[in-house]
């Protein structure tokens, strides 16, 4: 081979790589990760796909493309890739994420796009204290998709096997123990308690935390508000189900929410403080179960205050995405109103859209008008970077009573002091 | 006078090693280096900006010190269960018996399943009404508690992580002893035999003076693989009840990833990591000294 014929060769390849290099991104569509951890979930993902197909088709030059987390290391598996630079262009989280990710810089500030929606008008479309928790610092990282507000589920059947009237749940924590005490006969236990380590059980605990009058923090956010009477009776009454009182079934440690809902699937637990979807997946647990016609809902027995726990779910689109205009064009179809109405239709979770939870669907739905009615009581805890630390405290402290490593009153003094440790307080 | 071997070929193996070592840099050195520069960043901070505030923190954090405690604890309990009950099977599997090669594949079975997954197994194993423990017990002892509590329970829950982590590891102790045993001359025995020696005698004199040098590598090899355990701890009771089971591992992963301190879990992982370092001495030494 001559050195005419390699060097034209060589410039051929240059030339050829160089077409492909430069005509490539423009032939291909933009792809935009839509990453959750409801992919391999049914029926969540038939909503899901029903979107994915949908954009797909009427936006040919976006492809939506799944992306997995799971639910228990989401916010890992966000950090890592993150710190690469490499998130998903959409992530799914719920709100005791926003001030962690913000304060890092992971998420895309959402101000440009909704000023160009029309800036508050387009907002006000949306329950105004759900998109608190997507505000962190002045700058806004989110619209909710969802609000997940907490109330008593209850077997009517049972509740008339015990000689109780189905029509008069408890509505406080003193007849709610009572009920329970009745309705734990053999095999059979008043109620299923969370006490494994994940945020399911705040959700269940701080109603009658709440409820008693207790508060996690003083209202500057800066010191434990743990070292009250109210904040230990609130504690005693959620664990003194199990350890005293016995309603609860054994080894409420290991107890996440999923085993709770499979307990009361298997009608070996009689209320439980639950989610909206929650009927859905007895369900799916246990198709024989009538759910339908034995399980009815009400509001939390809190106690002094009327008080029900929420989870607000969000997306966030990544301060990294490549593609911004692309990633918020998904990001809005996802929260629309149809596509919200669509999703309650599916899997039966209720949106943060004003418009949608005063729909007819969900007022005159049997559970969801119950659950529906416990948004204005609903209540999280403190929005702030320290929570986490704060919180696993409290975790630990609800696992130390329940198995008997501490009393209330020692295991409540140690989670007082950790707190005002993770806040600086000297 | 000239070796006859060009620049080009004394050097060519290093081309040979050069992706390996790169993927090296990039997987190990590479991390290893951003963690040490964390953990002496200010918390929050970036650039080069040096403090040692997290490790002087670390040393006054009682969590820290009890769960450097725990580890302690559950690192010497299970290279004791992966001891004994590696060398017990390996004695067990090295005689001539029927069935020898299907028995020494069942008892390789735990160590194939990964730890997430025996974790998950153990807590429904151990679960006080669906799990099979206590209805298999109540067989035999029918007055045992039906929804007995294991990792609820403060005194059982750490016996029971140390169980199932004894259960899932003992086959990599059992294989190296079980590889010693084998390259044991069988004259050695023949002649202790001949010699008037009892079989617990042959065992103290022949077996394991022969095996002195694998046990050790063993065991050195045992302890940082357990010092690291982290999926089935996390999977069996996530650290409780409260912190009685939490270990070194689970506690930097959330410190990490869900209290979002990088710094100061980076400060807790490089003082794991000369833990670490100090504890596989032996096994460096050692393995130094067999070349």
């Amino acid at each position: 081979m001559t050195r005419d014929n390699r060097r034209s060769i060589v410039g051929a390849l240059i030339l050829g790589l160089a077409v492909v290099f430069l005509a490539g991104p423009a032939a291909a569509q933009v792809k935009i990760r839509f990453q959750t951890w409801h992919w391999g979930e049914k029926p969540v993902v038939n909503a899901l796909e029903a979107y994915q197909q949908e954009f797909n088709k009427a936006n040919p030059g976006i492809e939506v493309v799944r992306d997995e987390s799971r639910y228990a290391d989401k916010e890992t598996v966000y950090t890592a890739t993150s710190q690469a630079k490499a998130a998903a262009d959409i992530a799914h989280f719920l709100h005791r994420a926003i001030p962690l990710f913000a304060e890092r810089g992971y998420l895309m500030d959402l101000t440009p796009f909704i000023e160009r929606e029309g800036g508050q008008k387009f907002l006000a479309q949306w329950d105004q204290h759900a998109l608190e928790t997507c505000k962190y610092k002045g700058k806004i990282y989110c619209i909710n998709d969802y609000v997940n507000p907490l109330a008593l589920l209850y077997n009517t059947q049972h509740f008339k096997e015990a000689g109780l009237d189905p029509n008069k749940p408890p509505t406080n924590p003193a007849e709610l123990l009572d009920m329970a005490k009745k309705l734990t006969r053999s095999g059979r236990y008043g109620i299923g308690l969370i006490g494994s380590r994940q945020e399911g059980l705040f959700m269940r605990f701080n109603p009658f935390f709440w409820g008693a009058g207790a508060e996690y923090l003083t209202p500057d956010n800066k010191r434990s508000a743990l070292d009250t009477p109210e904040a230990l009776e609130g504690f005693r009454t959620y664990v003194e189900l199990f350890t005293k009182h016995k309603v609860v079934p054994p080894g409420v440690i290991e107890q996440g929410a999923q085993e709770v809902r499979t307990q009361v699937a298997h009608e070996k637990v009689s209320m439980e403080i639950g989610v909206i979807q929650a009927p859905l997946i007895y369900k799916a647990i246990n198709p024989n179960m009538k759910v339908d016609e034995v399980m009815a809902a009400a509001a939390i027995p809190s106690g002094k205050k009327r008080v029900s726990s929420v989870e607000y779910g969000m997306r966030v689109i990544s301060a990294f995405t490549k593609n911004p205009e692309e990633a918020w064009k998904v990001y809005k179809g996802w929260i629309s109103r149809d596509v919200q109405l669509r999703n309650f239709k599916i899997y039966g979770v209720m949106s943060a859209r004003l418009d949608v939870k005063s729909a007819p669907e969900i007022a005159n739905h049997k559970f969801a008008k119950v659950f529906a009615a416990q948004g204005p009581y609903g209540k999280i805890e403190p929005l702030i970077p320290e929570w986490p630390k704060i919180g696993d405290a409290m975790i630990t402290a609800v696992q130390e009573g329940f198995s008997g490593v501490k009393t209330s009153e020692q295991a409540l003094k140690d989670v007082h002091i950790a707190t005002n440790r993770a806040l600086g307080v000297q | 006078m000239p070796s006859g071997r060009t620049w080009h070929d004394r050097h060519l193996g290093y081309v040979f090693v050069l992706p390996a070592t790169l993927m090296l840099v990039a997987v190990l050195v590479f991390p290893a280096f951003i963690t040490l520069k964390l953990s002496v960043t200010p918390e929050g901070g970036s650039g080069w900006g040096l403090t040692l505030l997290h490790y002087q923190k670390a040393f006054r954090d009682p969590v820290l010190l009890q769960t450097f405690k725990n580890t302690f604890a559950f690192v010497a309990w299970s290279m004791a269960g992966h001891f004994v009950l590696g060398l017990a099977l390996a004695l067990a599997l090295n005689q001539a018996l029927p069935g020898q090669t299907f028995f020494r594949l069942i008892a390789l079975i735990p160590w194939t399943i990964p730890d997430v997954v025996a974790g998950i197994i153990f807590r429904w194993v151990l679960n006080p009404i669906h799990g099979a423990l206590n209805p298999l017990i109540r067989m035999v002892i029918p007055s045992f508690p039906a929804e007995f509590q294991w990792l609820s329970s403060p005194t059982l829950a750490f016996p029971s992580v140390i169980f199932a982590n004894v259960w899932r590891g003992y086959p990599l102790v059992m294989v190296m002893l079980l590889a010693g045993l084998m390259a044991i001359p069988r004259e050695l025995y023949e002649a202790a035999a001949v010699d008037g020696a009892g079989k617990l005698r042959r065992f103290f004199h022949v077996t394991l003076p022969g095996l002195s040098t694998i046990i050790l590598i063993a065991l050195a090899l045992d302890m940082v693989w357990e010092f690291r355990r982290f999926a089935l701890v996390l999977a069996m009771t996530g650290g409780g009840p409260g912190t009685l089971t939490e270990v070194l591992s689970t506690l930097v992963y959330k410190t990490y990833f869900q209290f979002f301190t990088f710094e100061y879990a980076s400060a807790m992982a490089i003082m794991m990591s000369a833990v670490l370092f100090v504890l596989s001495l032996p096994y460096i030494i050692l393995v130094g000294r067999e070349r």
